[in-house]
């Protein structure tokens, strides 16, 4: 052998297709504590652990057999005393002089391999860490969307609620909380836009009479009939609500003194003309157009003052308090 | 389906003749290790090859965690090969673990085999003492799996199908694909596991199909104490003792391996 690759920095070595070692240089025996000629003639296995024939036969043999060459693989050589010798190893199959040789070539990797099974345990810990966190976010998902349906439920509930606290249940117009509430917004919109705004203030003629002689339950129907009349004839934009007792009011938004007027008296015209069931009724209407630095106090104020002109002057009738 | 069937596991059928050789793989390897032997067989038989899931070409997407965790999961493989081309009274040979699992096949359906061709086969790679010699304590083969571990750059690594889908990496991704046969290193190491713990001991019994055990001379990984053990406990079973050394006489020994096939097949 070449003194050259006899005492070359890495272990060189040649095999057979059978497994029979052929050539070994000085740098190898010594690193397997062998003496020459010692190893030429035996078989492979003979400088390989139970582990690393398995290896040697499930990946290095049939990988050779079938693509000519093996690169980088790890796997320890057993020395002459029994140990251990990790290496990185390289082979080739060719053939010469009519015959196959494999030439392998190894690396001592003793520092390398420790910091290898340092990098596979970081890897190991890594994934578990990466599983782990995987498993947590869906966990989190599965609340996340809980936590959606449950907001879900939450917002149509409140909803109910809402609309349950606005609402006059006897005749289902939104009740005197809605119209202050509205009265104030629309008011603030009216100051802003320059728009006119009008209000109306209804209340049943003689209701007391009507209680007492034929029952609350019957003026409970007329009740009911009469905010069905004002509602059906309202515009999208009004909001009709009951004030409380036989009294309703109504928000005109965008309405002018003269078109507030000719609506509370078509109001006043259909109540009169319309049987609530089996009864007649009539309606007296104080109507009240917005000024300058009108807040909900006065705007309410003017349209009573004028729905009392109305009472006063003979009910049945329509009363704006811009003609007081 | 059978079209399925055929991708899924790279099916390739040559040759002619009235009988099917069923040549089946072992781990670490594909359908490329019968090449020496093929050309012995396909002037007189019909011959299918083909890659067990998650090994060589085979569709890796189909591969499924659960069912290959164990050997009736590739088992299924070989029936599922042979129901789409359907097959009946096959020749089956199984080198080394394919022997126990065209073994566990032919107990599901018997139909399909009429000889089953074992080489380098073992029941049972781990010593069960005192009663089981195979070979390997455990503390050999989970070495062995670490071994693989280090020699698989992201085995078992959650890093690896980041690497695999890397074109950067191409070259490292082809690498490991011949290296270890599989484009991935999970499926990989989960073959070795499944295949170097198994114990197809208890199954022995169960096989009616004639067998044939090819035990090379000098096999670490199925000693010679192995082949006896299978000879024992198989039915119709003959042992023969080839010169060959060594895990893989398909490659090291393609003459004297085929002309044992032959033997067999004609009846001597």
């Amino acid at each position: 052998m070449d003194s050259r690759l006899d005492n070359a920095p890495c272990g060189y070595f040649s095999i057979t297709d059978a497994g029979i070692i052929r050539e070994v240089n000085q740098t190898l025996l010594n690193m397997l504590q062998h003496d020459n000629p010692e190893l030429a003639g035996l078989h492979v296995e003979s400088v390989l652990s139970v582990t690393n024939k398995l290896l040697f036969h499930t990946y290095f043999y049939p990988h050779i057999q079938l693509y000519g060459q093996v690169n980088e693989m790890y796997m320890s050589l057993r020395t002459n005393s029994g140990g251990d010798v990790p290496v990185l190893l390289n082979g080739i199959r060719r053939t010469r002089d009519g015959e196959s040789r494999i030439d392998i070539v190894v690396v001592e990797m003793r520092k390398r391999i420790e910091h290898e099974k340092d990098v596979l345990q970081t890897k190991v810990k890594l994934q578990e860490l990466y599983q782990a966190t995987n498993e947590a976010n869906k966990r989190l998902e599965l609340l996340n969307e809980e936590y959606e349906r449950k907001q879900q439920e939450l917002m149509l509930i409140n909803s109910r609620l809402e609309a349950m606290a606005t609402t006059d249940p006897l005749t289902g117009l939104r009740n005197r909380r809605y119209f202050q509430d509205h009265l104030t917004t629309l008011l603030a919109k009216h100051q802003d836009s320059g728009q006119p705004l009008s209000m109306l203030i209804i209340d049943i003629d003689h209701f007391k009479h009507i209680n007492d002689t034929y029952g609350h339950p019957i003026g409970d129907i007329v009740l009911a009939k009469l905010a069905e009349l004002l509602q059906s004839m309202s515009r999208e934009t009004d909001i009709i609500a009951r004030f409380g007792g036989e009294e309703f009011v109504a928000i005109l938004p965008e309405t002018g003194k003269e078109q507030a007027v000719d609506i509370a008296e078509a109001l006043c015209r259909a109540t009169a003309a319309t049987p609530m069931d089996d009864y007649r009724i009539t309606i007296s209407l104080g109507v009240a157009t917005a000024e300058v630095g009108e807040t909900n106090g006065t705007l309410v104020k003017k349209a009573d003052t004028a729905l009392y002109a109305s009472k006063s002057g003979g009910r049945n009738r329509v009363t704006h308090a811009g003609d007081l | 389906m059978s079209i399925d069937i055929l991708q899924r596991n790279h099916v390739k059928v040559l040759g002619s003749g009235d009988q099917t050789i069923v040549f089946a793989h072992g781990f670490g390897c594909d359908q490329e290790m019968w090449r020496h032997i093929v050309p012995a067989f396909e002037q007189n038989y019909r011959i299918v090859l083909f890659d067990y899931v998650g090994s060589g070409k085979s569709q890796i997407d189909l591969y499924d965690s659960t069912k290959y965790n164990d050997l009736h999961g590739y088992a299924q493989d070989v029936l599922d090969v042979m129901e789409a081309l359907e097959l009946k009274d096959t020749v089956f040979v199984g080198h080394s673990v394919s022997g126990m699992i065209g073994m566990l096949a032919s107990i599901r359906n018997p139909e399909y085999f009429s000889r089953m061709i074992m080489i380098g086969s073992s029941p049972r790679y781990m010593n069960d003492q005192p009663d089981y010699f195979g070979g390997f304590n455990k503390s050999d083969i989970d070495e062995l799996l670490e071994m693989m571990q280090l020699n698989f750059i992201g085995w078992a690594s959650y890093l690896a199908p980041i690497v695999m889908q890397n074109s950067d990496r191409k070259e490292l991704a082809e690498e490991l694909e011949r290296t270890f046969c599989s484009r991935d290193p999970h499926i990989a190491r989960q073959f070795a596991e499944v295949t170097f713990y198994s114990d197809c001991r208890s199954s022995l019994e169960k096989a009616s199909v004639p067998s044939l055990i090819l035990q090379c001379s000098d096999d670490s990984i199925s000693p010679v104490e192995v082949g006896d053990y299978l000879h024992a406990h198989l039915k119709n079973s003959k042992l023969r003792q080839m010169t060959a050394k060594g895990h893989y006489p398909q490659l090291s020994h393609p003459d004297e391996m085929a002309q044992c096939m032959k033997d067999y097949l004609a009846g001597v």
